[in-house]
């Protein structure tokens, strides 16, 4: 929440260092990246410590990990999921195949750039990244927070119509309402 | 190994008086056997070889796509865990209109390979109960799984690419002169 | 009765209860030789849970739910002697309180399944079920000590419970045994940690009740818990540990008692509804019968 220009107000400072220090996280893995997700959460390297705890439903979740490739039948789901978390929410781009395709860059049948889709705050890179890297991505999302700058779900509001346009493109069949609520 | 050849024998004598236009090929691993037979015959070739000669396992089921040759070949591997022996039979369908017989009722999990060939490879099975979609959901292009199908140039037209993949530039070097950083010793032999 | 103390009574049952919340997770982490988040973890979760921005709700029964439990749990909050002969903490009471908060208690998930009968989700539904299932099984063993309690000391009240104490020297926790048995073993099932968590967990039913509140209903669900662990705690230490004359001590004796059920709980897997009704009456109503008849006989 950036107010006038470049200061925060001294309430938004500790709404943020309140919203970085508990981030929970949706128990849902989108791709074979969510493998490294347990490793991540367990004994040896803990993230509970940094606050970061699993959630069971969209609507207790402040994150979505896209965890490497989406396909089209996926893209689907998640968006809708996406649509029913509540704000302030962010979006963690797992892996390579979330920034450029990785290693499925010329298959039929998934998606290339996330970002044309949903507003990424954070991409994590690597194949799959290790622990030690999604911790450090968890860190720099909650530096993004820190600073205010995590505003990927105002974008997405503010910007629906040429979000909406792109997911209709690459999605044939739109049985879903205008927006998830 | 001799007890192993003696049954290989026995296997290719009872099928050829059962079916005599199946062809054999006996030379790989000691526990496989091939045969090539006519797509007519495969339905009742598999029932007798599930009842009557004891391989009662259903291994896999595989469609290979020889475009040179204008065909579909598909494979079917049965094994008998009596005699630990492996029997591949393969078939030739026509490539521009191939149908073939359901044989779901000899192996249920038939069923599903069926389904994958016929959304991927386009092969149609007479009398097949399942539903349309199997794993593409709204697919409206041409089969994918076909040599003729390129993924690249479809891929190409219809996702957007990220720019600055063309140039392939080595990751670990780009970060490290990015950040500052050096690349250690031991990981400098899987730099390019 | 003093507006200001029962205030007072709340803000304490909340800090303490959150922090209780908070050094579970650390301990339950440091048994799984981890280092867990810090003590004021709850607290941080809380004001994250407040401040989301935006609210989605199904309804005005939706809100019935999360305000059911809190109301549930601030009236047996209210209705439990906190500390000894003090005039702060001395809220309401009167004859036959201890039967009426029995029947209290049981209210807050009653209407929670108000609420989650609102959002048609059929998680919740399946939830809710199961988790009054479960309090069929726990209120068994439960009702049999109270009982047993009433009988053998001739009053209905707390404060007549704790006067007796007082009167024997000896805290009921050594002459009536049984009682204490039993009611410890049905606070296990009071607490809903392993092996009886199958209502909440995140990972059966997607948290069964709570699956379709995010936000601020959440907030006020995750609070109204706080305060009633500490109301129950209060509750026990007042029947069974011979009440507590400053809080310090009040802080020790709960915190002890509160971890019987967590550290049990770590080291057990989860019972099935079925499997956790059958557990309940058999030795926990035993020792629950067993109390009965030594209230009549001697």
């Amino acid at each position: 929440m950036i107010n006038d220009k470049n200061s925060q107000k001294i309430v938004d400072i500790i709404q943020n260092w309140a919203r970085k220090h508990s981030i929970w996280v949706l128990a849902y893995g989108t791709g074979c990246g969510a493998i490294e997700i347990p490793p991540t959460m367990t004994s040896r390297y803990d993230a509970e410590r940094l606050g970061v705890r699993g959630a069971a439903t969209p609507r207790q979740a402040d994150v979505l990990l896209i965890t490497g490739y989406l396909t089209v039948k996926t893209l689907k789901r998640v968006i809708r999921v996406y649509e029913q978390m509540q704000d302030p929410k962010y979006v963690i781009g797992f892996g390579s195949c979330t920034i450029n395709g990785g290693m499925y860059y010329d298959s039929y049948n998934t998606i290339k750039v996330l970002d044309k889709y949903l507003p990424v705050d954070v991409y994590i890179n690597g194949c799959m990244p290790r622990p030690e890297a999604v911790l450090s991505g968890f860190a720099q999302l909650q530096k993004r927070i820190a600073e205010g700058r995590a505003t990927g779900a105002r974008h997405y509001k503010e910007n629906l119509e040429w979000y909406r346009a792109n997911q209709k493109k690459i999605i044939p069949n739109w049985i879903m309402p205008e927006y998830n609520w | 190994m001799s007890m192993m050849k003696e049954l290989k024998e026995n296997i290719i004598k009872r099928i050829k008086a059962s079916f005599p236009d199946a062809v054999e090929k006996n030379d790989f691993n000691y526990n496989r056997l091939d045969f090539i037979i006519d797509k007519n015959k495969v339905p009742s070739m598999l029932l007798y070889l599930k009842e009557e000669m004891g391989f009662i396992h259903l291994s896999h089921a595989s469609c290979v796509d020889w475009l040179e040759e204008g065909e579909f070949e598909l494979v079917f591997i049965v094994w008998s865990p009596v005699d630990k022996i492996k029997v591949f039979v393969h078939t030739r369908v026509d490539r521009d209109n191939p149908v073939m017989e359901n044989m779901d009722m000899i192996w249920p999990q038939l069923n599903t390979y069926e389904r994958e060939f016929r959304e991927l490879y386009g092969v149609q099975f007479t009398g097949l109960v399942a539903p349309d979609e199997f794993i593409l959901e709204d697919w409206q292009g041409p089969p994918p799984y076909r040599r003729d199908f390129d993924t690249a140039a479809y891929a190409e037209k219809t996702f957007w690419h990220r720019p600055g993949r063309e140039d392939a530039q080595d990751v670990r070097e780009t970060i490290a002169s990015r950040d500052g950083e050096e690349i250690p010793d031991f990981a400098k032999k899987y730099s390019r | 009765m003093n507006i200001l103390g029962a205030i007072v009574t709340f803000i304490v049952a909340f800090a303490v209860g959150m922090t209780y919340g908070g050094l579970t997770r650390k301990i339950t982490a440091r048994i799984q030789n981890r280092k867990g988040p810090p003590w004021y973890q709850n607290f941080i979760d809380a004001y994250k849970l407040y401040s989301k921005s935006t609210a989605i709700h199904h309804g005005a029964l939706h809100f019935l739910g999360p305000a059911f439990l809190m109301v549930s749990s601030v009236m047996t909050l209210l209705f439990v002697p906190v500390l000894t002969h003090n005039n702060w903490f001395e809220n309401l009471t009167f004859d036959g309180d201890l039967i009426f908060l029995i029947y209290i208690m049981t209210f807050g998930p009653l209407g929670m399944a108000l609420g989650a009968g609102q959002t048609g989700n059929p998680n919740s539904a399946i939830g809710v079920t199961r988790g009054l299932s479960q309090m069929v099984g726990f209120e068994i063993p439960w009702v049999m000590a109270l009982v047993s309690l009433m009988i053998q000391y001739d009053t209905t009240s707390v404060t007549g419970l704790m006067a007796a104490q007082e009167q024997s020297g000896s805290w009921l926790m050594f002459s009536s045994p049984f009682a204490f048995v039993a009611a410890v073993m049905a606070m296990l099932g009071m607490f809903r940690y392993s092996p009886f968590d199958i209502v909440g967990a995140p990972t059966e039913l997607a948290s069964g009740p709570v699956s379709e509140n995010g936000g601020k209903f959440l907030f006020v669900m995750m609070s109204s818990g706080s305060v009633f662990t500490f109301a129950k705690l209060t509750l026990y230490v007042d029947l069974f540990l011979g009440g507590a004359d400053n809080l310090v001590e009040l802080l020790i004796k709960t915190f002890l008692l509160y971890m019987i059920p967590v550290l049990y709980g770590t080291v057990s897997p989860r019972y099935r509804t079925e499997q956790s009704i059958r557990w309940f009456w058999g030795w926990p109503s035993f020792f629950g019968l067993l109390a009965i008849l030594q209230a009549v006989i001697f």
